[in-house]
């Protein structure tokens, strides 16, 4: 009997300990738009990063130019703006009717205080060219801010796009030292949602702000479930618990996307190219080192193949680094063609010979052998990697596949030890010039890839050039030389572009894609109306 | 009694320590890096300048026996770092989430126990028998199927098809059903088999025999002399399941949605976040031993041959 008694009592307490939470129920006729989200957000905070997840800091806080899918520069909370002729004096035009969630103006006063935030925690934003470029923030009237910065640096708007750090929290919220990043008690911003509760590991949840300037939300709250697995959202989906499946990589798997796309009542959708899942062939390392071997295998692989087999058809294929809709990265490069023969043909000329009968090719009793390294627990990479392999073999290259944890994965492309390596790009709005700048930092795959190149002292030459550009018309053919440099080396081997896609119950409609895969314009969903 | 307990809280200290010093060896014995990490999930472009910083950040660019002593010092002033990630402190986040996973974890104790035992008495009433057999089959499949199939095939089962049940979330009693019952399920199966051999165990014993020639009725035999003999073993096996139930709950609480520190201990490892790893650890260290600890006690409680043999000895 004493051991009935003692096990009951564990039980109650583990019971009592526990205590079971409520999801919050809509009061009364309140509409509730339901996601999912890996993670919680806590407190959001517009200056800081990791755990603020960057789609809820989309959600609460907004920038001065925005960003657009075609990689245009718009107006938002700037309705205009002028830049120096030197390049380095930027005036902006505020908008006069934006309010923060709080009822507080937003003016060049507001803007400069945000901006002095972020430049108080120099080192912390450092990774941003912006912020290092910086020299002096001033209000130089209500509404006009003027940023002035040591050189001419074109990506600005850019940089000032970004979901983070550059972003405006109310001056009320922002402590009486300035400083936000030792943490905010609210979090107050002026876009479409405001941010009510944050439950860890259940929920974030949000309400529409009364206050936002631009068209209202349809929805008078926004819950966003943490669901870590992609599998479990899938269930979510299907039985009603969540309303919408939106995101990149992680918020739902290429199979289960395409079952839903089977299924008529639901509504799918798949956005433009957002980075691009690209290879990084290595110049500095034998046998990759011959361009005719990096050639060979850009039309030896069957793009198109791996797309229909492993991605279910999701991603559009790929034949340059750059998506077309990047800035500047649409130059006309001709495509290498899948063409198996030509490829045979390249290898056979630069003297690699293939023993008869098929099999690996050598040259001076080197066989033509490479690493092909991936991420060993993302099937998906894996699946891709056997697949290359496959049709690397078809022409006589032997690929050696090496699958490994993420950070010995990540050190392998930070120092060289690689034949060719899974290696996308950053996505808009970082691309071209961010990433492009980064080929220049030997810790970087790109540099990795390139270094064999005869040309890199001057390819590197030409990216710094770049980013301090003032004419258009230089700047545009400098990125021609740099892509098509690249392009010509085939020191890449471009896959597809990543997109993002989004599936939503048939309770709601008017699904839209954001321009960054971090910007989900949630403010358009609508309940759906009766059929 | 006293100087037994008091030696075994006495083991407990070097058990943590060689824990403690064990994992942190493990973790970074790997080409890992956790500022990479760190600035995946941050979405900051890994420049060689911003791996430098998050290094720094993150205490990563000290020396290996320093980070363990600093470590080592703090966690005895229980203040066990911040996570990586969250930039909280890692002995709160966990304290917060641990009620949520003692909770399911108690249900499927309760489950393991309300099922396993009338199923392993029924097994034992009829050796070989059609219910033996049964229980037998029960037991195979629960031993063999992984808890997160299992867990999967009761969504696809009570909320997909029937939508009976919620498939994820901590809402309510109903919220509990399936991810309690997934992670008892193995512990269930293996207790219901060995309380059915205990039983068979005791029943051949002389006292048994000797309770029958006295006249008693079958039921006061069963249940006063096979029943409560052949519960001891399952004594012991309730503090084994307790650290298995726990510990299942790692994979359980992913697929369910369920805000325990399973899930956070899982997401901590995929984004190797050292400060979360190592105080789960010990944390699930401190939960084990104690237990194993507790059903020690009971043991001795229960069992006069086992209290007055330590007694002797002491």
């Amino acid at each position: 009997m004493r051991l009935k008694n003692g096990i009951a009592a564990a039980l109650a307490a583990g019971m009592m300990l526990g205590g079971i939470a409520a999801v919050p129920v809509a009061a009364g006729a309140e509409s509730t738009l339901t996601y999912s989200w890996p993670r919680n957000s806590g407190v959001l905070n517009p200056h800081l990063y990791s755990p603020h997840e960057m789609v809820s800091q989309a959600f609460v806080y907004e920038p001065l130019v925005k960003y657009r899918a075609d990689g245009s520069i718009v107006p938002w909370l700037a309705s205009a703006w002028e830049i120096s002729p030197d390049g380095r004096v930027y005036t902006f035009t505020l908008r006069e009717d934006v309010r923060f969630s709080d009822g507080t103006p937003f003016d060049a006063a507001a803007v400069k205080a945000n901006f002095d935030a972020v430049l108080a925690n120099f080192d912390r934003h450092r990774w941003l060219e912006l912020i290092s470029q910086i020299e002096a923030t001033e209000v130089v009237d209500e509404y006009t801010f003027r940023l002035t910065l040591k050189g001419a640096y074109y990506p600005t708007l850019y940089d000032l796009a970004l979901v983070r750090p550059l972003r405006f929290l109310s001056p009320a919220a922002i402590p009486a030292n300035g400083n936000t990043a030792d943490g905010i008690e609210v979090a107050v911003g002026t876009g479409p949602w405001k941010q009510v509760e944050t439950r860890l590991g259940e929920y974030d949840l949000y309400a529409r702000n009364e206050m936002y300037w631009g068209t209202q939300p349809s929805f008078d709250r926004l819950l966003v479930k943490v669901i870590p697995d992609a599998n479990s959202r899938a269930i979510a989906f299907e039985t009603g618990a969540i309303d919408l499946i939106y995101g990149g990589e992680n918020q739902v798997s290429a199979n289960t996307f395409a079952r839903l796309q089977a299924n008529k009542s639901i509504w799918t959708g798949i956005s433009a190219p957002q980075a691009t899942r690209v290879l990084a062939v290595n110049s500095g390392r034998a046998p990759t080192d011959d361009l005719a071997v990096r050639r060979a295998i850009n039309h030896a692989v069957n793009k198109q193949a791996i797309i229909d087999a492993i991605l279910y058809g999701l991603e559009p294929v790929a034949h340059t680094l750059f998506a077309p809709n990047v800035p500047y990265a649409d130059q006309g490069l001709e495509p290498y063609a899948y063409d198996p023969a030509k490829a045979a043909a390249l290898l056979d000329e630069a003297g690699w010979v293939q023993p008869p009968g098929g099999g690996i090719r050598t040259r001076n009793g080197q066989p033509l052998r490479l690493e092909l390294c991936f991420v060993g627990n993302e099937a998906q990479e894996k699946a891709i990697a056997e697949v290359i392999q496959a049709d690397l073999r078809a022409v006589g290259i032997d690929a050696v596949l090496v699958g490994e944890e993420k950070s010995a994965f990540l050190s392998r492309q930070r120092d060289g030890r690689f034949g060719m390596i899974f290696n996308n790009t950053w996505g808009a709005p970082y691309e071209p010039h961010s990433f492009v700048a980064s080929m220049r930092q030997p810790s970087h795959a790109d540099y990795q890839a390139q270094k064999g190149l005869p040309m890199k002292a001057e390819l590197d030459a030409w990216i710094s050039d770049v980013l301090v550009s003032v004419d258009e018309e230089a700047r545009r053919d400098l990125y021609r030389d740099i892509l098509t440099t690249l392009h010509e080396q085939a020191v890449y081997l471009p896959l597809s572009y990543l997109t993002s896609v989004a599936a939503a119950r048939p309770n709601i409609e008017n699904v839209t894609f954001g321009a960054t895969k971090n910007e989900i314009p949630l403010e358009t969903v609508r309940p759906a109306t009766a059929r | 009694m006293l100087r037994y307990i008091l030696g075994r809280l006495l083991a407990l200290p070097p058990i943590l320590l060689g824990v403690s010093l064990m994992v942190f060896l493990l973790l970074r014995l790997g080409r890992n890096d956790p500022a990479l990490d760190y600035l995946r999930l941050s979405q900051i472009p890994p420049t060689d300048e911003a791996v430098a910083a998050a290094r720094l950040e993150l205490g990563l660019d000290r020396p290996l026996p320093e980070q363990f002593l600093t470590w080592l010092w703090n966690a005895l002033h229980l203040d066990f770092g911040h996570s990586f990630v969250t930039r909280k402190p890692v002995l709160d986040e966990l304290l917060y989430y641990l009620p949520a996973t003692l909770q399911l974890g108690g249900m499927a104790l309760l489950l393991t126990l309300a099922i396993s035992i009338p199923l392993g008495i029924w097994a034992a009433r009829h050796r070989d028998g059609l219910p033996d057999q049964i229980v037998r089959g029960i037991a195979f499949v629960g031993v063999s199927a992984p808890n997160f199939w299992l867990g999967f095939l009761l969504v696809l089962a009570f909320s997909v098809w029937l939508g009976w049940l919620p498939p994820m979330g901590r809402s309510g009693v109903e919220s509990m059903v399936m991810p309690a019952f997934a992670a008892a399920f193995m512990s269930l199966s293996i207790n219901a088999r060995m309380l059915r051999a205990s039983m068979l165990e005791a029943s051949g014993q002389r006292y048994v025999l000797y309770a029958r020639l006295r006249g008693l009725s079958e039921r006061r035999v069963v249940g006063g002399h096979v029943f409560r003999t052949a519960l001891l073993p399952i004594v012991t096996a309730v503090g084994m399941h307790i650290g298995e139930l726990i510990g299942g709950t790692l994979v359980i609480e992913n697929i369910f949605g369920w805000p325990g520190v399973g899930r956070y201990a899982v997401s901590a490892i995929y984004n190797r976040d050292y400060p979360v790893i190592q105080c789960f650890t010990l944390l699930m260290t401190l939960i084990f031993v104690l237990c194993n600890l507790a059903v020690d006690i009971l043991y001795a409680v229960l069992d006069p041959r086992i209290r007055q043999g330590q007694e002797g000895r002491l």
